[in-house]
């Protein structure tokens, strides 16, 4: 300890640092982008964790145990479901991020239709030769210590729950509407723009980042546990059908309902 | 008593020398009938004719996200040092509702324990008030609360005349500002035309529940239990639109946020709302208010009930906003009427 007295204010040293990996199971691969998007704040990032795997980033390996590890995209097929049950026999702390890992996500539209429909239309006849499984999200496979919920995910909600992580707290993602947020940030409320948004119904915690670049909310981070028992009188006061919504929603929260 | 004028073509140059000395904010047109407080540079960029902000003016008072502090857990005693984000700045045109809704946070924050962000912000902010000579929607139930007219509140009030406007200057501040922009005194015609201004608003404004407001408090007493509570509860979603919009909601959450250094962070509070299904929740799950019948029912008594029993006043100044916010139509005035209507039939 003694010679290493210099290097005691620099950057902790790379093996003192949590192992962290990334992998990405059935998914665009988005949420990777965002993070190394994230520009300079990477670096503060990479200051606090040691990052062993990240295919879109690093081509290197870890054959040892992570510290965290991060998974993108839902479960669509028996190997993926094993892949995934390994990395968690490996992790002490396991992160779902992005709505499809988080909530299934736009492939949870799979569970929409019988199996062997869906997969005949994909594949063809020859189907059978192509494993696939309804879709799930992360958690109905293994346990999830965290969620990171989005399409994409919210950088500064990640670094978040990257700190908890790091420091064992609990985080919990937001049960409130979108519109808690949304109001904060003082938008026309795309309602009064003739638009129907679904920000009453989806869980906040990404500041209600669509609506401030004049998108409606698609309701990517699933909906809130105890939505409104009477949604009707939403849709009565902008002259809306119910239908119209629930489809709307159908685009990321079908695999919340489980596949057929 | 002190009264100038300022012409409506020399308004641009009030707003103009104003921005050149400090930030000043005014109502600004969103498009959809929606407007906001946001800073301005001349009176172009003004929309004088508005029906009340998204968010009120409190934003200023209490920003909707506010860091309190910074800290420090490098050494074994952990520092920390306040921090105040508090610009001078000059509000321009706040209509009678909301500088009700700024008194009424004034009372709050001046209680003990006093919020000295709050009370340090406000010494920075000069208000000029806007007088409505009409009403700005059918929302509004401000002459139900006795806020149609200037109670106090403010450094200038401006009330238009046609071609000017006339100036009541209520503080130092406010004589200061006027004296260096070098405006006139007002002449026994236009106190005169003020006059003609304010006996109109007597028959343009009424009552707009067709209950006595002293009736209220009564009302209310007996109203715990109403099914009106029931009724509310099945629309509301719990968004929290309601009370963020509200002039005089102040709930606010606190936490703290560790950098990625691990050691040093900040304390940050951020608007909170009593419709949230947290907002009650306690270690253990217990939730004081769990439904949203409860919920919506507590937050008319904190307009109508428990600010009473406390400050002698109202805390629903009539602007009408959650009104106009609520996706679910829930309806301040008609909330009102069917409370009063259910008291007289018991």
């Amino acid at each position: 300890m003694e010679n290493e007295k210099e290097t005691v204010t620099a950057a902790p040293k790379a093996a003192a640092k949590p192992k962290v990996a990334f992998f990405d199971f059935a998914s665009c691969e988005g949420c990777q982008l965002q993070i190394t998007n994230l520009g300079e704040g990477l670096l503060d990032i990479l200051g606090a964790i040691d990052v062993v795997e990240f295919r879109e980033a690093i081509s290197e390996k870890w054959d040892g145990d992570y510290d965290v590890v991060f998974i993108e995209g839902s479960i669509g097929d028996h190997h993926a479901e094993e892949r995934l049950k390994k990395i968690r026999a490996r992790a002490k702390v396991l992160i779902a991020y992005g709505a499809c890992a988080c909530t299934g996500g736009v492939n949870g539209m799979k569970n929409s239709f019988e199996l062997d429909e869906i997969r005949a239309s994909v594949y063809g006849k020859d189907y059978k030769f192509f494993d696939s499984t309804p879709t799930k999200a992360v958690h109905q496979v293994v346990k999830v210590d965290y969620s990171i919920n989005g399409c994409p995910i919210y950088a500064p909600e990640l670094v978040e729950v990257l700190k908890c992580a790091l420091r064992g707290l609990p985080y919990t993602v937001p049960d409130n509407p979108v519109c808690s947020e949304c109001k904060l940030n003082e938008n026309v409320c795309m309602y009064e723009r003739g638009l129907a948004c679904l920000g009453p119904w989806t869980k906040a915690g990404c500041n209600s980042w669509c609506v401030n670049n004049g998108n409606i909310c698609y309701g990517c981070r699933g909906e809130v546990k105890n939505p409104a028992r009477n949604a009707n009188d939403i849709i009565a006061k902008y002259d809306l059908k119910p239908e119209l919504i629930k489809n709307k929603f159908d685009m990321y929260n079908k695999c919340k309902e489980g596949g057929k | 008593m002190n009264y100038h004028i300022i012409q409506k073509d020399n308004l641009d140059c009030f707003i103009k020398s104003l921005a050149k000395k400090m930030k000043v904010c005014a109502p600004v047109a969103k498009g959809h009938n929606n407007f906001a407080f946001e800073e301005v540079t001349c009176a172009g960029d003004i929309s004088l004719n508005y029906i009340p902000t998204i968010l009120p003016p409190k934003k200023y008072f209490m920003p909707q996200r506010e860091k309190m502090l910074d800290f420090d857990l490098t050494e074994g005693k952990p520092k920390d040092s306040a921090v105040l984000d508090a610009p001078e700045m000059a509000i321009f045109a706040v209509h009678t509702c909301d500088l009700a809704g700024i008194q009424c946070l004034n009372m709050v924050f001046s209680e003990r324990p006093r919020d000295y962000n709050h009370l340090l912000r406000k010494e920075k902010i000069i208000i000029i008030g806007l007088e409505c000579n009409t009403y700005c929607d059918g929302n509004a139930s401000c002459a139900l609360v006795g806020n149609h007219y200037p109670n106090g509140g403010y450094d200038l009030f401006f009330t238009d005349l046609g071609d000017r406007f006339i100036i009541h200057v209520n503080t130092q501040k406010g004589e200061e500002l006027v004296e260096s922009m070098g405006l006139a005194k007002a002449a026994v015609g236009d106190f005169s035309a003020l006059d003609k201004v304010r006996e109109a608003k007597k028959s343009a404004f009424q009552n707009e529940i067709g209950v006595d407001p002293k009736k209220l408090p009564e009302i209310f007493a007996k109203g715990m239990k109403s099914k009106v509570w029931e009724e509310l509860g099945a629309k509301c979603v719990s968004c929290g639109n309601c009370t963020n919009v509200c002039p005089t909601c102040y709930c606010f959450d606190m936490a703290d946020t560790v950098n990625l250094d691990m050691k040093t962070g900040h304390r940050n509070r951020t608007w909170d709302s009593c419709q949230f299904q947290t907002f009650a929740e306690v270690a253990g799950g217990e939730n004081f208010r769990e439904e949203r019948a409860e919920r919506q029912r507590h937050r008319f008594y904190r307009k109508f009930k428990y600010p009473l029993d406390k400050f002698y006043r109202s805390f629903c100044t009539g602007c009408g906003r959650c009104t106009r916010t609520c996706m679910a139509k829930i309806n301040l005035k008609d909330t009102l009427k069917a409370l009063a209507a259910e008291s007289r039939s018991v």
